[in-house]
């Protein structure tokens, strides 16, 4: 319990935030929220992989994805750091991938089990 | 209104998606670039776009090449959807070919903003294209009766006589004339008169074929084009048009009229490599013989023939055909 309170206090997503751009459907909002969860593991997932191979390319076009999905979902923390994994990948800065990946892992870890107390809540 | 979004990313897609469905466009959606350009690429397709920058396939600003590409079909406009804001690669995107561009995520009161601004334009270019469209048919067309005017059937009688001569092929020329058309307008009046212009235009189109021509020579004259015709079937083909211009009355404002009209025809094969002034001549010849023989019928202009019955009269010096 402690260590989901702690996990969504890093992810920071806010309903509020969340419901503009939605224009308030809930239904929506669940719908992405879904799409998310299905989603993220597999990407997040590439990108460990990406990140171990020191597959720079890859690393930028995952990471590039990542960003859009948490930028619409506005968590905002980890699509600025998913963002800067990005830029490191792109300029081809192999040194600082892992130490960057790291820091995005720590951004959202917990992301999963808070967007699901979001689709609860979310529910119409 | 149709939209087209290309995005890779289902999660921002369905957003969008549902976004603009809400605001009232028709969408369809599409997940890379390629798939993109053929949907915009299609006669009827979108005319707006919203296309993410990076995608597989093609990206965003390749998509916008593409379009460009095709300068002949409608204006499609497009917006770029990115997360790049170096001035550099804005200018690259607008540089392809993009309208605009939205940097993601996108605020939903911006997004549509500039989507109106895009129908807007469209609207605009919807507009112009209708105004060039109505001065082209203009430029072309004869205004009483909306067939090729002259200028354009003597074109296109060029096009087909060389066409012909060079595919050893045979283009029948038609010139008709109304039988007693001055009477018409002086017992009817010229309102009449016109109409019966208008019905016979209309006949005379009804009675070809798609891919032959009809044009008003002059007053009361109409030159008909026959493309890649069997000689053999000429005649009766020339027949079929006689009878239906002829076969019923014309319905006009003053009741009706029965009115015919008289043809010389022209047989590009029988004629070897010939000015068009000179065939035109000839066919013109075989008309007024057709006139000569009693109105209502059909003359040939053979080389043999016309040098013999209808020998060349020069128009300027000849009154009005009636």
């Amino acid at each position: 319990m402690q260590e989901a309170k702690d996990l969504t206090a890093a992810a920071s997503v806010n309903l509020p935030e969340l419901l503009a751009p939605v224009d308030n459907d809930r239904e929506l909002l669940r719908d992405l929220l879904s799409i998310f969860a299905e989603e993220f593991p597999r990407y997040l997932l590439a990108l460990q992989e990406a990140v171990a191979h020191e597959d720079a390319e890859q690393v930028a076009t995952v990471s590039h994805t990542l960003k859009g999905m948490l930028s619409n979902l506005a968590v905002t923390k980890a699509a600025a750091s998913v963002g800067q994994l990005e830029q490191q990948a792109r300029v081809g800065d192999q040194s600082s991938l892992m130490q960057a990946f790291v820091a995005f892992e720590r951004d959202v870890q917990g992301l999963l089990p808070e967007m699901e107390t979001y689709m609860a809540e979310a529910h119409p | 209104m149709k939209i087209l979004i290309a995005d890779d990313e289902v999660l921002s897609r369905r957003l969008l998606e549902k976004t603009l469905e809400r605001a009232g466009y028709e969408v369809s959606a599409v997940e890379n670039g390629r798939l993109a350009v053929e949907q915009l690429n299609q006669p009827h397709g979108p005319r707006l776009a919203l296309l993410d920058w990076v995608m597989p396939e093609l990206d965003g600003p390749g998509v916008c090449r593409e379009v460009r590409k095709h300068q002949e079909q409608s204006y499609v406009y497009m917006v770029l959807l990115t997360s790049k804001e170096s001035k550099e690669d804005i200018v690259a995107g607008l540089e392809s070919g993009a309208d605009d561009y939205l940097t993601k995520p996108f605020n939903v009161e911006e997004l549509k903003a500039r989507l109106r601004t895009g129908e807007r334009v469209l609207h605009l270019e919807g507009r112009l294209v209708e105004a060039r469209e109505q001065m082209r048919f203009k430029a072309t067309h004869d205004a009483l009766t909306c067939i090729w005017n002259r200028g354009v059937i003597m074109d296109l009688l060029g096009r087909e006589l060389s066409r012909s001569q060079r595919e050893s092929g045979c283009t029948i020329m038609l010139l008709g004339d109304v039988d007693h058309f001055k009477s018409v307008n002086d017992t009817y009046g010229h309102p009449v008169g016109d109409e019966v212009l208008q019905e016979i235009a209309r006949r005379l189109l009804l009675s070809i074929r798609s891919y032959d021509f009809v044009g008003r020579y002059g007053g009361e004259e109409f030159l008909i084009v026959l493309n890649n015709c069997k000689p053999q079937f000429a005649e009766a083909r020339a027949e079929e048009i006689r009878k239906a211009v002829g076969s019923r009355p014309i319905e006009t404002g003053n009741g009706s009229l029965q009115v015919t009209m008289s043809f010389g025809l022209l047989l590009s094969h029988d004629w070897g490599v010939r000015p068009v002034e000179e065939l035109l001549h000839e066919v013109d010849s075989a008309l007024y013989a057709a006139k000569a023989a009693g109105r209502n019928c059909i003359k040939f202009a053979k080389p043999e023939v016309s040098a013999e019955k209808a020998p060349p009269v020069l128009r300027e010096t000849t009154g009005p055909r009636i």
